[in-house]
């Protein structure tokens, strides 16, 4: 089985975000890329199924810092990786990359996309399923399981409130990925630096072949703050309140 | 000019953002538009029952299934767009929405925005509220109709509940496309909650990214304990192996509704937000002050969360001794 997945670099939000002075963009200049969550779950599932039944997985990534992720994928047991180029300092869109991932697909003779279920870019769609409708290949998002038995996948989905269901379907086929089956691995410094000799492909991107989309005017802040009351940044005071607060509510068991 | 509003329902029970699409349709519906729920599933009666808030009813009706594959969805609403020639379609933010929003998109050509908030209507064109990273961001869009909105739950209030007259609703058998649907359903497994139903829980302490490792979820254990709490976590700590899915809270998780919901190092992305928002207490603990939790929580604390821990676990065991 020939599996290609996707690995999109995005800006760490769980840091500080700052608008760039078009307001149209976040200022890129100091932020932190990562790899979007979902998609190194996709990446764990991909080398999974290759552990567990044999499979050639293919890494593609895209945007800030796509080389150290290669690296990093090539480590965990990617056997080719390549990089696709992008427009330097633009968010990732599904729906301008999507056509390119496609494209990969073929030219890889994939049996199986996996890409992380969302990324917080994702705004004009997401990935797997324009992938998928753009193949004409079935899709599954929000997986958290899949195996593999011949050219048939067996698929389990988080519907929401723990309710879990199980799709059968063949490949080719197109997954968007909510957990791997287990935790990503760590990878060590050793095969890291192993990993560092393998050759990074290159790949220009196709055009999305959309005449129309939609248009981001403006970006902006919430406003914040709501109506909560701020108890400060001094643990022992905080503590101090918090206990008078949940002992007048009859909160606290003492 | 027609808006499709896409509905869901499963196991006899219309899912309540069903009639928030038929809301937020009927919001930018102007004299002489029409709104036309869409609904595929068994229940077709509980759509009937329901939808009264739209102007006609088009029921994709299965009669073995209790959840269409959204592949299959995904089908019958492309054959409902290729024959109403709808100006909007309305797709909610949900399991299933996330894998039809795009495939109509990718199909029809349409543009799409995701996580929607708010929508106003300028004659042919839309101006759309949209979260980004985490909901950290709000992108102000603007597109050109005909165009798919993928909508956030709870973002509109739910259009009131009542029946639609029979002569409103067409029925469509989904059953054909069922059979030749290249996804099919094998399996659906709803959770034993014998040992533990956050949904019940009347205090939870729910431990974020921000808890660092799975070592110190002990920390944040114990101080449940202390408070007669249930333990629970964000996606990306169930998501690491650190806690049960069980215990998870959000969009993918439980939808809780505590008296005391103490967020230790929980950001609060929307899809969080979602499952905790109504708690009746929220007190958060996050180190940057910017974190769309404090927007929810009635009392919020930037320190670092294992000093808090520490020294509330001090105070609350000193005052249980006394």
């Amino acid at each position: 089985m020939n599996i290609l997945v996707v690995l999109r670099m995005i800006p760490d939000s769980a840091g500080e975000l700052q608008l760039a002075e078009d307001g149209r963009s976040i200022d890129r200049e100091w932020l932190d890329f990562q790899l979007n969550d979902f998609d190194d779950h996709a990446l764990e599932e991909a080398i999974l199924l290759k552990e567990a039944g044999g499979a050639k997985v293919t890494a593609v990534a895209v945007g800030e810092g796509t080389n150290r992720v290669l690296q990093m994928a090539a480590a965990r047991g990617a056997d080719e990786v390549v990089a696709l180029q992008a427009e330097e300092d633009a968010m990732i869109s599904s729906r301008e990359i999507a056509a390119s991932i496609a494209a990969m697909a073929r030219a890889k003779s994939a049996d199986l996309v996996l890409c992380g279920v969302q990324s917080s870019e994702d705004v004009f769609g997401q990935l797997a399923p324009y992938v998928g409708a753009l193949l004409d290949w079935p899709h599954v998002s929000g997986t958290n399981r899949i195996v593999a038995n011949g050219a048939v996948l067996r698929v389990t989905q988080e519907r929401g409130a723990g309710v879990a269901v199980t799709y059968e379907l063949a490949t080719p086929a197109v997954l968007g990925v909510q957990t791997a089956s287990k935790a990503p691995r760590y990878v060590s410094g050793s095969k890291l630096r192993e990993a560092s000799k393998t050759p990074i492909g290159r790949a220009a991107p196709e055009s999305s072949g959309f005449e129309r989309s939609a248009e981001i005017i403006t970006l902006r802040l919430p406003v914040q703050g709501g109506s909560g009351e701020n108890l400060g940044g001094d643990a022992e005071t905080v503590a101090d309140r918090l206990v008078s607060i949940l002992a007048a509510k009859g909160l606290a068991r003492n | 000019m027609k808006l499709i509003a896409c509905t869901e329902g499963h196991s006899s029970k219309i899912e309540a953002f069903s009639l928030e699409m038929i809301a937020a349709a009927r919001s930018i519906a102007q004299a002489g538009d029409e709104v036309v729920a869409f609904f595929a599933g068994r229940d077709a009666e509980g759509a009937s029952a329901s939808f009264g808030a739209a102007d006609r009813l088009i029921v994709a009706r299965a009669t073995k299934l209790d959840v269409i594959p959204a592949e299959t969805y995904a089908v019958l609403l492309r054959d409902v767009v290729t024959a109403e020639s709808p100006g909007l379609v309305l797709v909610p933010y949900s399991a299933n929405g996330l894998d039809v929003a795009a495939d109509i998109a990718a199909r029809t050509g349409w543009p799409l925005i995701s996580y929607v908030n708010e929508i106003k209507r300028h004659g042919e064109s839309l101006t759309i509220v949209a979260q980004m990273y985490g909901g950290k961001v709000l992108a102000d869009c603007e597109v050109q109709l005909p165009a798919i909105l993928m909508i956030n739950p709870g973002a509109f209030a739910e259009a009131a509940p009542g029946p639609i007259a029979a002569a409103s609703v067409q029925t469509i058998d989904a059953e054909p496309t069922l059979a030749s649907g290249k996804v099919r359903m094998v399996a659906i497994d709803v959770p034993d909650y014998a040992d533990v139903d956050l949904t019940t829980a009347e205090r939870i302490v729910c431990v974020g990214r921000g808890i660092g490792d799975e070592a110190s979820i002990d920390l944040a254990r114990n101080l449940a304990t202390m408070l007669g709490a249930e333990i629970a976590g964000s996606r990306p700590v169930v998501d690491n192996g650190w806690l049960p899915k069980l215990r998870q809270v959000g969009k993918s998780g439980q939808k809780v509704k505590p008296k005391l919901y103490l967020a230790l190092g929980v950001s609060g992305a929307p899809e969080h937000l979602e499952g905790m928002s109504q708690a009746d207490l929220i007190i958060a603990v996050n180190t940057d002050p910017k974190a769309p939790i404090f927007n929810v929580a009635h009392y919020g604390a930037t320190c670092d969360l294992f000093d808090l821990v520490a020294n509330l676990s001090d105070r609350l065991r000193a005052g249980s001794g006394r």
